[in-house]
């Protein structure tokens, strides 16, 4: 077959050239960049014929990236075993790494031309990783893509006038090319995947600018980890291995937590459509983000009053369009119609059947629909209120259609309602219209609950989120701090508080806590 | 643990996922491999008990804290830590303990005395230096220090 010896022709010479450029990336002289070695080397590259077009490149490279996956294969056993094995066999993928950010930077003009050049490339790559992984199954290893791409990550973002140019062009790249090696694709390549998301230049490129792509980019890659831990996180059954990338997970939001809680508070409505319900320290570390600038008044503070605070007057940034999520059209249509007439009443059980999903199993109701229907609900309401010169408050938040629709939700089966009453926890944040809001709605649906049914599954979602470990969302403290505090919601008469001896007794704590704690 | 919406049997998908992770999971990425190759201190992990230091002191990344390290660790760091930040701050430091860099022999230099003789392109007379073959400060009367071997750039 002469496409085999064709074949069999190219892996001798690539084999050969990669040799030679391992040696002359290694010499001292090629400089700290290679450039010198590059030259040297383009020309080698050139009389090879593997310059003749990008094809020929691209093929010569997509068996240098074999070559380099073969060697770590066959020397598994002592990369894994000691360590100078593992930094000898580097010596050739770093060296393979840098050949490809000097092909990308010499790929001509125009900068496009380069950016083609480079996804190409990481097209290959990740063909090569994919089919490695669905082939060897269990016996994949992730140490060669990972060590490769790091390279290339680091390199690209390195201190380069061209590369600088084209910064935003070759984050995009990576992004794209992390998202379709993600986990759910590429589960054999998880932690490496979650290495190279968390990536110290990775968050910093992407999200040290206020750049709307970069976020984008980077919600997108966070995203996809928690859609594939959902179903694990879901069950609450977490093997060994699980637990490991969800502690990698819990790690990587606390160092958004602290260096960019802006983008966990545009982005936190897109992750908690993902994330299960009862993960809650997980959603509580991206619903306590507020805006750098903002100082929170002490929530446990004697005099606090929220309706005075000159916060509460601005809405929150929300990065995803959420009205574009309560589908279909049609739906959408009559709920519009219904916010403006308030009819026709037949609106509103259609609504309840709407947001179930009875062929889904083990989901009876479709959870992004219910957050969606409830910001968008709760947003209407504001502008509402806002339109008719009012400012919110228990009172003027009633006897509208908007309260119609929450009043409604709230009937709904135990499952139902958890997943309305969650929902609009969620938006229990800092300081904001938002919060405001839906602080006054939750405790307005308490007061006026028709069954002490609803009143305990309120009260249920909100001590859930509070007796986990810091941290705790500004909003959901003065919510539940107002619930107990103000004896016109009758806290302490409901059967529920006093349904058993330690829930009592929690209760119990929970109040002095509240009531005390930055008095003494 | 609590599932407030009851468990869902896993399907065949996730079954592979759950065990293509497991099998990652028994040879999770080292710290070596998202670093830059060391070739004199490579990263070696091992157990220590909890009652030594596991994390270095605060700001030891900082300019102030290499300014209060002696001269022979930052020398230790300026060749055996190439291409890190701590080699930066270590040559950053020497100079500033008045030692310069000579980009011919690759040591550090230091004036014992005042030059004997100072001209727009050398200076000459005794210097102690620092020889990182033999490790140890030695002396050198007579020196020559051609201005065009100095390193003089500004280390911001």
């Amino acid at each position: 077959n002469p496409g085999d010896s064709d074949q069999a022709a190219l892996f001798e010479k690539t084999e050969f050239l990669l040799r030679e450029w391992v040696r002359l990336y290694l010499q001292p002289v090629s400089g700290r960049d290679s450039e010198r070695a590059f030259a040297v080397f383009a020309n080698q590259l050139h009389q090879h014929g593997m310059l003749k077009n990008d094809e020929m490149l691209l093929r010569f490279i997509r068996v240098s990236v074999e070559i380099c996956v073969e060697l770590t294969y066959r020397n598994l056993h002592d990369v894994t075993q000691n360590a100078h094995s593992r930094i000898k066999l580097f010596q050739t993928l770093d060296a393979f790494g840098r050949l490809v950010v000097l092909i990308v930077k010499h790929a001509g003009e125009p900068s496009n031309s380069k950016i083609s050049m480079l996804n190409k490339i990481l097209g290959l790559i990740a063909g090569v990783l994919m089919q490695d992984h669905d082939m060897r199954h269990a016996d994949f290893h992730q140490l060669p893509y990972h060590r490769i791409l790091v390279m290339l990550l680091e390199e690209l973002n390195g201190v380069d006038q061209v590369l600088e140019n084209l910064n935003s062009a070759i984050l995009s790249a990576l992004c794209n090319m992390l998202h379709a090696l993600r986990p759910h694709r590429v589960p054999g390549f998880s932690y490496s995947w979650l290495e190279l998301v968390s990536h110290r230049i990775m968050i910093s490129r992407l999200l040290g600018t206020s750049q709307q792509k970069g976020w984008a980019h980077f919600q997108q890659l966070l995203l996809d980890l928690f859609k594939f831990l959902a179903p694990f996180l879901r069950n609450a059954e977490l093997a060994k291995q699980t637990q490991l990338l969800y502690k990698g997970t819990l790690r990587v939001l606390l160092v958004l937590l602290h260096d960019f809680p802006e983008f966990l508070c545009e982005c936190h409505f897109a992750f908690c459509d993902v994330i299960p319900p009862n993960c809650i320290q997980l959603k509580n570390l991206i619903l306590s983000a507020y805006p750098r600038s903002m100082r929170l008044p002490d929530p446990f503070g004697p005099n606090l009053k929220v309706d005075m605070l000159p916060e509460i007057n601005h809405a929150p940034r929300v990065l995803n369009n959420f009205t574009a999520a309560i589908q279909p059209q049609t739906f959408r249509k009559d709920l519009d119609s219904y916010l403006k007439n308030r009819q026709p009443v037949t609106f509103l059980s259609e609504m309840r059947s709407a947001v179930q999903m009875p062929s889904e199993p083990g989901t009876r109701y479709n959870m992004p629909l219910i957050n969606a229907l409830v910001l968008y609900v709760g947003t209407q309401a504001i502008q509402f209120i806002r339109n008719k010169n009012l400012s919110i408050s228990l009172s003027t938040i009633t006897h509208s259609a908007h309260m119609d629709i929450f009043q409604n939700l709230a009937v709904l089966d135990n499952e139902g309602r958890y997943l309305f009453i969650n929902a609009i926890c969620n938006q229990l944040r800092y300081p904001n219209s938002h919060t405001h809001y839906f602080s006054c709605t939750l405790l307005y649906l308490f007061m006026e609950a028709n069954s002490e049914a609803i009143q305990e599954q309120i009260t249920r979602v909100l001590l859930e989120r509070l007796i986990v470990n810091r941290p705790h969302p500004w909003g959901l403290l003065i919510t539940f701090i107002e619930l107990i505090k103000n004896p016109i919601y009758k806290f302490w008469s409901h059967s529920f508080v006093h349904c058993a001896p330690e829930i009592e007794k929690l209760f119990e704590s929970v109040a002095r806590s509240c009531m005390q704690s930055k008095q003494a | 643990g609590v599932a407030p919406l009851g468990p869902v049997p896993l399907n065949k998908e996730k079954c592979y996922q759950l065990a293509m992770l497991e099998s990652a999971y028994h040879h999770i990425p080292q710290p070596i491999d998202s670093h830059r190759v060391r070739t004199y201190l490579p990263k070696n992990p091992c157990p220590i008990p909890a009652y030594h230091y596991l994390n270095p002191p605060a700001h030891s990344d900082s300019f102030e804290y290499f300014q209060r390290l002696h001269p022979e660790s930052l020398f230790f760091i300026f060749y055996y830590l190439e291409g890190t930040r701590a080699q930066y701050l270590a040559a950053k430091a020497l100079k500033k303990l008045s030692w310069r860099f000579h980009t011919k022999y690759m040591m550090w230099f230091q004036r014992h005395e005042e030059p004997k003789q100072i001209t727009e392109e050398f200076e000459q007379g005794t210097y102690v230096y620092f020889d990182f073959e033999k490790w140890q400060r030695r002396k050198k009367e007579g020196f020559t220090f051609e201005y065009r071997y100095l390193e003089d750039k500004d280390l911001v």
